[in-house]
Order: structure tokens, then sequence, then C-alpha cells
């Protein structure tokens, strides 16, 4: 059983000092569905534990507001606070959608967006969402603030880049344009509390029926949640016909290999990657 | 040869042997289960809820090899710790063997969960610290894992006792006829291969036991929620080297055993008492959710190899099969091979039968019952291998089941006359209309999109009971008291099937009381003689019998007491209706329940009544050539589902299952029903997704977010239909359900799969990757 103590301090400076000088023992308790369950297993990102900082009740750090076209979701706001926000209803859907499929009911209570993207899951189903929202972090350390998009703070599965004293305080992305076509899907291995095999993000803009923009994020097939930029080059400037759709999808799996080399669950992954990408980009577009 | 069955004509006009036709008072109710409220309220008290003055807590250390020999251990820092009351390895428990040979501390670890050490202390956090602080090492032993492994020649022999490592008493025969000579005069010679996987239980409440000294008349209690409290009894006294008599077993609320508390649930209790009767103070013992999975047995996997002879006219003339199961690295259900051979052959009717059963050890995680006994494995196997059977020989083959269905008056494999009522083909029929099957399964097989459905079907029988397993005997207890209230009991164990439900509305029925007054009280080993294991789905159908037998004895009483100094009339003359005492014949002549029993009681009379019921021999042989009668009767059953397949990733989506069995009578349709919805999700799990990740022994998903259950989002819709029949065999006619109810559904779901997509799985789990790309992919790149 691992021993620590719980700490809570009024302000973030305080927090981030402490954390700045207990660089490994000390670790963040937001929601703590991934911390706790760490804890229990006595994973190796614990296993120097001392401190279990407490960062809710912070001020600032929680909720969900929309200002000139700029979407900020505190680091404590809840899957289940995105999933029920007005605000992405509008301006991120596919966020939405995937904060619904995280994890169960009481997951989603707890769990908040800061800590999804801390931990860096490669399954995490709103880190995708906001890998293709090109999502920017703001993070709070002992040396001021930074801003960095979300795709730079992974460095492989369950590594991210924060800096001793760093907290993630906001992730902030440009909000949709009503109509923007946008989708999130997932595949596990059953419907609820399942983590994603693979899932796709995808948001694609259009003018005159041709793709003049297209993200597609990727999570749990590259070594990092990522944007596919070779697939997305597939379809811009293409009207997004089934072949074009296609051969797009069929990027995605071919990058994905040319990365990670053929792995054991390569000979499945390769052609169902394929197919949620296909499928998230035709459910963008309303194609049945 | 019964009473014809009685068909019940539904809205609709479909004629069904449907419940609904026989004349009972508080039967075929959905009384409210007796144990709800304290159970959704929080009031029910789990063993791991307890606490004694002075109680200790325990821990247990295992190994983290599945084979190896401890080389050195060193408990000296962890009695250090502040706390810490007794550290114990196997050195201070020399050669101390368990029922079924598991150590309770040992140096020879024969699979992951060989404890070596176990530690008592004031807190958790002195439990945990200690089992940290014992230096063990250990040396690597060579080891078998997969059935080939354990075959191979020159394997190393898991246990010592049984060199090539096939466990003697669990090897069964059945042979009816003569299959080698038939063979080469069939028309069509089928030969298939499938296999199965490891199963967890995944029980709500993991195990759980509280010992506490008595040093009185007996030596130890221990508080346990168990699958059998004498067994476990037997387990304790074994551990404590004391009389069976000395020591007592109270059951707890148990929440879930599926078979499974028994064995990992018999170690834990006897580790509890054993460090009670060193420490003097009570102990708690309780395993985590890990310790659980590692621990506690699983369904067996199973290697099924079929052979099936058959004629141009579809008619089935010889059966094949040999079964090899993987014991993992001890066995205490070698008799589950004697059920697996009676129905290896599937509910058909076919001349010539040759089924040998086996089963090896290996240094895997011990195989025990859950819920099915082999059957889930067998049915998956045999109604796949039917369908292939009739597809080779171009019959529909549902025609081909039904062709070759047994019927009233058949002998089954084992050379058993079918005397009491066969209801099969109406069940089947039933649910084929009802799930509109024909038109969909056409409808299915022209599907153009990627996702596609399909429906398929699985039949299936179930000896009700032991039957010539073992004893199927128990007794009950019914009392009185002066106030009206009636105290029940019985050996047999409530373990969230509903049997306290059951056994009140049975005792209501005999009676003719409300079940309000009835309050069943629950094993303790010192109150209730044993009733051996509430198991093989047995208990309803078969061990609430005596408890029948009782309230009839205890009604007769009752009356003699109305007869003298009452009514003053003959006994024959009164009868006990709705709680009132009546005089046949004369309106006005009613005394209530409560006034009898107050009067009973200061008068003098038997109150209490204790009743044995110990069934008929069957007369089975296990001898060459023997066989015969191998249960009292069957539950026949038939199960449809409905799948929608996504053929680009390999996902299934249960959309609905059509669940129909011949219980016999229907004692509560709520629970039975209840039996039916959780049976089908269980089904569904072995089917489509459950699946112990082992590697060389170690178990990975040690927890329930990797080992995947489907959830209430996974389940599909559930169509439960309950038919009656006459079969004298059981309390009131009742027969089986708690196994039927899951036992059938996987090989439905795979059968589906089929009519969806043409191909065949036929090893489980169908997950995405076997779906899709019809092969198994594990880290690693194989097993």
């Amino acid at each position: 059983m691992l021993q620590f103590e719980y700490v809570k301090f009024n302000t973030l400076e305080e927090t981030c000092q402490f954390l700045a000088q207990h660089v490994e023992s000390a670790k963040i308790l937001a929601g703590g569905t991934d911390l706790l369950v760490q804890i229990r297993e006595k994973n190796r990102k614990v296993q120097e534990l001392q401190y279990v900082v407490d960062i809710n009740g912070l001020s600032g750090l929680k909720g969900i507001k929309e200002e000139s076209g700029i979407v900020t979701i505190g680091a404590l706001t809840t899957h289940a606070e995105v999933v029920g926000s007005p605000i992405i209803a509008q301006a991120a859907p596919l966020l939405a959608k995937a904060c619904s499929l995280v994890g169960g009911p009481q997951t989603r209570n707890l769990g908040t967006i800061g800590g999804n993207i801390c931990n860096a899951s490669l399954s995490a189903d709103s880190v995708t969402a906001l890998v293709t929202l090109d999502a920017v972090l703001t993070i709070v350390g002992t040396n001021g603030n930074r801003q960095l998009p979300i795709a730079e703070v992974f460095v492989k599965s369950e590594k991210n880049t924060l800096q001793p004293g760093e907290i993630l305080t906001a992730v902030s992305f440009a909000a949709l344009k009503p109509g923007t076509p946008n989708a999130f899907t997932k595949l596990g291995r059953r419907k609820a509390l399942a983590i994603a095999r693979m899932n796709v993000g995808v948001i694609l803009e259009l003018e005159e029926n041709k793709v003049t923009s297209a993200k597609i994020g990727v999570g749990a097939s590259f070594p990092t949640t990522r944007r596919v930029n070779s697939a997305e080059a597939v379809l811009i400037g293409q009207e997004p016909t089934a072949v074009v759709i296609a051969a797009a999808a069929s990027e995605v799996s071919r990058a994905m290999i040319e990365i990670t080399g053929v792995r054991w669950s390569t000979e499945y992954k390769e052609p169902v990657l394929q197919v949620l990408v296909r499928r998230t980009i035709e459910q963008a577009l309303g194609v049945e | 040869m019964g009473k014809p069955v009685v068909w019940y004509v539904e809205e609709g006009g479909v004629a069904m042997p449907l419940m609904g036709k026989k004349e009972f008072k508080y039967l075929n109710k959905p009384l409210h289960r007796v144990d709800a409220y304290d159970k959704v309220t929080g009031r029910a008290r789990y063993a791991a809820d307890l606490e004694f003055a002075g109680m200790l807590y325990g821990g247990t250390l295992y190994s983290p090899y599945a084979s190896a020999r401890v080389t050195h251990i060193d408990v000296a820092k962890a009695k250090e710790i502040e706390g810490v009351k007794l550290v114990m390895t196997f050195q201070d428990l020399p050669k101390m063997a368990s029922w079924g040979s598991y150590r309770f501390l040992t140096d020879v670890i024969r699979f992951q969960a060989d404890a070596v050490a176990m530690v008592a202390a004031t807190t958790h956090e002195a439990v945990e610290a200690a089992l940290e602080a014992i230096e063990v090492e250990y040396e690597e032993l060579p080891a078998v894992f997969t059935i080939e492994e354990a075959m191979a020649e020159g394997a190393p022999t898991v246990r010592e006792e049984w060199p090539g490592n096939i466990h003697g008493p669990a090897s069964f025969k059945v042979r009816k006829g003569d299959v080698e000579t038939v063979f080469p005069s069939c028309d069509l010679v089928v030969e298939r291969e499938y296999r199965t996987h490891y199963v967890e239980h995944a029980y709500m409440e993991t195990e759980a036991a509280v010992a506490v000294p008595d040093y009185g008349t007996t030596e130890m209690t221990v508080y346990t929620g168990c699958a059998n409290p004498f067994f476990t009894r037997h387990w304790v006294a074994d551990a404590l080297g004391v009389a069976r008599s000395k020591v007592r077993i109270v059951q707890t609320i148990t929440g879930g055993s599926f078979g499974g508390k028994e064995e990992l649930l018999g170690q834990v209790a006897s580790r509890a008492a054993i460090m009670a009767q060193k420490t003097h103070c009570p102990v708690k013992l309780v395993t985590t959710r890990e310790e659980s999975i590692i621990g506690s047995t699983k369904r067996h996997p199973m290697r099924l190899r079929y052979k099936v002879g058959v004629n141009k006219d579809g008619k089935m003339q010889a059966l094949q099969c040999e079964i090899v199961e993987n014991l993992g690295a001890y066995s205490m259900h070698q008799f589950m091979n004697f059920r697996a051979s009676v129905h290896a052959a599937g509910v058909y009717n076919i001349p010539n039968v040759y089924v040998d059963v086996l089963g090896v050890f290996t240094n895997n995680v011990t195989s025990g019952a859950m819920r099915g006994y082999s059957s889930p494995q067998i049915i998956f196997a045999q109604e796949q291998l039917m369908e292939e059977v009739a597809e080779e020989l171009g019959i529909d083959p549902v025609e081909f089941k039904k062709l070759n269905m047994l019927r009233q008056g058949d002998m089954t494999p084992t050379r058993q006359s079918l005397d009491a009522e066969v209801i099969l083909e109406e069940v089947v029929d039933t649910l084929l209309v009802e799930s509109d099957f024909f038109k969909k399964r056409e409808e299915y097989k022209n599907q153009t999109g990627v996702k596609k459905k399909g429906i398929g079907l699985s039949i299936f029988y179930r000896g009700c009971g032991l039957g010539a397993e073992s004893a199927d005997a128990s007794g009950c207890i019914v009392s009185t008291h002066d106030d009206g209230t009636v105290m029940i009991n019985s050996g047999l164990i409530e373990h969230g099937q509903g049997l306290k439900t059951c056994f009140t509305q049975i005792v209501a029925e005999t009676l003719s009381i409300p079940p309000e007054k009835i309050n069943f009280i629950g094993v303790d080993t010192n109150t209730i003689s044993d009733g051996g294991i509430t198991a093989a789905s047995r208990s309803t159908a078969i061990g609430s019998i005596s408890m029948k037998k009782a309230a009839e004895e205890l009604k007769s009483h009752l009356i003699n007491t109305v007869s003298k100094l009452m009514f003053h009339c003959p006994p024959e003359m009164i009868d006990l209706v709705d709680g009132f005492f009546i005089m046949k014949g004369v309106p006005d002549a009613m005394i209530p329940f409560d006034v009898v029993c107050t009067a009973h009681y200061w008068t003098g009379h038997q109150s209490t009544v204790y009743c044995w019921n110990r069934p008929d021999d069957l007369g089975y042989s296990l001898e060459e050539g023997g066989g015969g009668k191998a249960f009292p009767s069957y539950t026949y059953s038939a199960v449809v589902a409905e799948v929608e397949v996504d053929t680009e990733t390999g996902a299934v989506d249960v959309l609905r299952v059509y669940a129909g069995h011949d219980v016999g009578t229907v004692i509560n349709p709520a629970t039975a029903k209840g039996q039916i919805y959780g049976g089908v999700a269980m089904g569904q799990g072995f089917a489509l997704m459950e699946e112990l990740g082992i590697k060389n022994g170690i178990i990975k998903n040690k927890n329930l977010d990797s080992y995947i259950i489907p959830t209430s989002l996974d389940v599909p819709e559930v169509y439960p239909y309950l038919f009656e029949c006459d079969d004298p065999a059981g309390t009131y006619g009742a027969k089986s359900l708690g196994e039927p109810a899951t036992e059938g559904v996987g090989s439905a779901i795979i059968n589906a799969i089929h009519n969806a997509t043409g191909d065949r799985v036929r090893e489980l789990p169908a997950n995405l990757e076997r779906v899709l790309l019809h092969k198994h992919l594990v880290p690693g790149g194989g097993k």
C-alpha cells in the first residue's frame, strides 16, 4: 500500500511551487479517475509518490466559456459538464460526443478534461476530439504561463511534456462555425466502460462542395494521438466522393504503419482504422 | 407417461404449454424477493462488513510465478512492523494440505495463486507493509500451460500423484451401440474441433471470511458467504486440525457465487481460521478483486473433438466425441465430467454414441464449477456441429435438429428412457414462431450492407440436480411459533439466485398461509444438517422436497391439534386453507392459523419438523458398457438469438434473445425471468467478450476494467418463455433453471453470427479479431 500525504493549497502559485519542489514525489489529484487506479495498482508512474496534491477548489480551473469565437474549458471541468454544455453542443459537437463515450457515468462525473489530457493515454476519447479541434493548452508554472498546441504535449503513451511545477489550467479552441461537418467515433470491446481500441475525430470545411479544410485526428493507433496531415491532404481540394474518402481513410492506415511498423495488432487495425476514418468522415458529412 | 401437455392458448392463437394452467395459490406468483429490501437499502451485512472486538486483518502473499520453488524466505522484517501480530509461512504449516490438495501455504508453487505466507495485523496498512517486507527467493520450475503441452510426451508433471498430467478420476465414458461399425456405413461423416476459454464468475462480492475463536463447545466460528457452508466447515476443520463438529460456519449474505465460492473461499476461510487460532483474535480476510481473479476457479477451457455419422435421410447414426479440459493445477470437480459425458451428444436421439471426457493438469489457474458445469462449452460445440452436419448434408439445420431431437419414450445416450413428458418440440416451435425465425433467417441470407443481421437457434437439455453424480439429499426444518409465524431453514443457501423466496413460496403453498408469515433464517452449520452443495440447479427442483415434506408433516401435527382440541372431528375432515383451519363441508367452522399455533405450542405439541429427503438411487453404472438413468428429470430448453455483425470491424451486437425453458412448474415467474435475464448476459459475455488473458500461467487482466463483461448497454432485449409440464421428480413438479438460463445462449449467438456472415467461429470468444479475421490476435503474437 502506497503511503502518501494529502495536500491542498489555496492558490495556483503555491501549488506550482510545491509541485516544482517535489517533482516525482507529488501527483496532482483532479478527478482522480486515473490517479486512484494508478495508486491501487502501484503503477510505475506513482512509484515515488509522497504527496497527492488536490487542485480541486483552486479558483478559475472549472467551467466552459466562449469569447470572440474561442471556447475555453477549465482543466477541472468534468466530462459530464462538457457533455451537458450548450456551448460545446454548438461549438464542438464531436467533443461532446467523445466525452459522452468516456467510461461510465461515475467516470464522467469525476474525470476531468485536464486529467484526461495530462494522463496522456493513447485511448483518451476527449483528447482525440481536442487534437482534431487543434486545441491549445494553457499551462501555468512557476515561471509564468505558456500556451502549447495540444498535440505537442504528448511524448508517447502516458507521457506528457509538462515541466516540473507546471499545471494545465485550460484548453481552448476555435468554435466551429454552425453547420461545420464534424464527427467522432470510437470502437471498443463493449458499448460502455470501454477503452477505445481506436477512435477518430473529423472536422471538414467545404466550399462549393469541395473540401477546403480537413482535420482528421486519430487515437490509439499512432505513438501519440495526432492529426494525420497526409490523409487530410487527400481530401483537400476534392469533392468528398466515396473514392476520395476511401483514399483518405486508406492513407491514415498507411501512415500508421509507416510510423509504428507492423505490430501484433496491425492485422486488425490496418483495415479497421480505415473503416472508422471513412465512417467518421461520412458521419460528419451526413452520408449514410 | 404422465398427463398430456396442458395447452394454453394465448391471444394470436399460438397454442403453447406456457405457464398458467396449473392451479396454485402461492406458486406461479411473482412474489417480491424476501431479501430484496435489505439488499437494495444496504442493510444487508456481508462478511466483509462484520466487525468484532479485537479483530485483526489478514493478508496473503502469492508467488509471482506459476511454477516455482521457494529457495529462501525471510519474515524477520515483516514481524517488526508495528501492528503485525502474526507472520506465517509454509514452514509453520508443514504438510498441511487442504481438501482438493491445495496447500494453505506452500513452498512449491503450482499456479499463480499458491500462497507462500500470510499475515495478521491490527490495520490493513500494517498487513500490506508486512507482505511487502517478506523476502522470498524462487527457483522457477518447468511448467505446462496448454492441453497439448500437458499431454505431450515427457511433459513436466504438475502433480506428482498424476504422472502424465491426466487426472484419473476425471475420466468418464459413455458407450451406446457401436460407433466403429456404423461410421463406415454412414452416407456422410463430419469431423470438427471446437475450443473454449477461461471465463471468470465475476460475482460482485469477492471472497471474504471472518474467523472468530470460540474456546467453548466450538473451536472456531467462521462467518462467510460461500457456495457450501458444509464444505467450508470441512476445509476449516482440516486446516485447524480439529473435528468437524468443533467448527461452525455461519453463512453471511452472499453476493453471488455461480458455482465459484468454493475453492478459494475455502482457502480464505481456512487461512483466516488458522490465523485466528494462532493469535486468539478474530481475523478478517477479504480478497481484493485482483486476488479473487487470480485465485478463484474459472470455467474449464475445453477442446472438443466430434465425429458424426449421418445418413441422407438426415438421421444421425453415430456420434463420437473426445472432450479434454484444462484443469489448471488442482481439481475438485472430476464429477463435472460425469455431467459432461452424459450431455456430450446433445439433446438428440443417436443410436450409437462413444464419448470420452478427460481432464489434464496444467500450471494455470484452477478450473472449477461455473454456471452450466460443462454445458455452455459443450452446447457451444454441439449446437454448431449439428448445423455444420446439416449444411454438409444439404438439410435445413432446424429441420435436422427436429428430426433427431429426443422425444418422450426415446433413449438418451446413456440409455435412459425418457418416460416423463418431453416438450422440447413445443418449446422450439414456440420460439421459432415468436421470433419469426424462418422469415428472418431467409431475409438475413441475402444482405448486402456492411452490418449484417443473423438469427440462430440452439436446443439443449439439462439433467436436473446432481443426478447420479452424487446423492441429491438434503434436509429442511419448518417451525411454527406461538404467534403463528413460521421459521424455515434448509442446508442449502441463498447466494443471490432467489432460493429463500422460492422456498418461502413452497412452504406458503404447502401450509396455505401467506408468505409474509414465513421467515427463512439461513445456514448456520450448528443448527441445520449438511444438505450438500447449493449447485447443479438442484435447490428449487430437488432440494426443496424435504422442505415440502416437513411443511406437510407440520401441517398434520397442527390438524391433529385442531382435531383434538377444537373441532373434535377426525383429522381427515380438517384442512388448512388461506390461513384458516376449516372443517370440510361446514362453512362457518374456521379457526385462524395463529390461534391454532398458540394452542398447539402451549399444549406441548410438536411445533418443529425436520425432514430429510434422499431421492431413490438412479442405478447408473459408470462401468464400461454401463450407463442408465443419469438424472431424475431434464429441463428442455431452446434459445433464439438475433445479432447484427459489423462485417468491417467484427463487432457483434446482440439485438434480441428469445429463451424458452420447460421448468416443469414455475415457482416464481419473476425470479425465473431474473435467472433468464442474467443467464443471457452471462452467455453473451461467454460467447463474445469475456476472456482471461493468461500467459505462462500469469493472468494479465486481474480486474474488471480489463476483464470485460457485458454492461447494461450491451445486453439484448430478452424475451423469456416459461413452459410447464407434468414431471414427478421435483417439488411441485419443478425442474432446474439456474444453469439452463445461460448454457445455450452462447451457441445461439454463434449460430446467429454464422447466419449473418456465413462464417463459423469454432474457438471462443467471438471477439472483434476472431469475427473479422477468423483468428486470435494477442500481444506477442501467440499463445
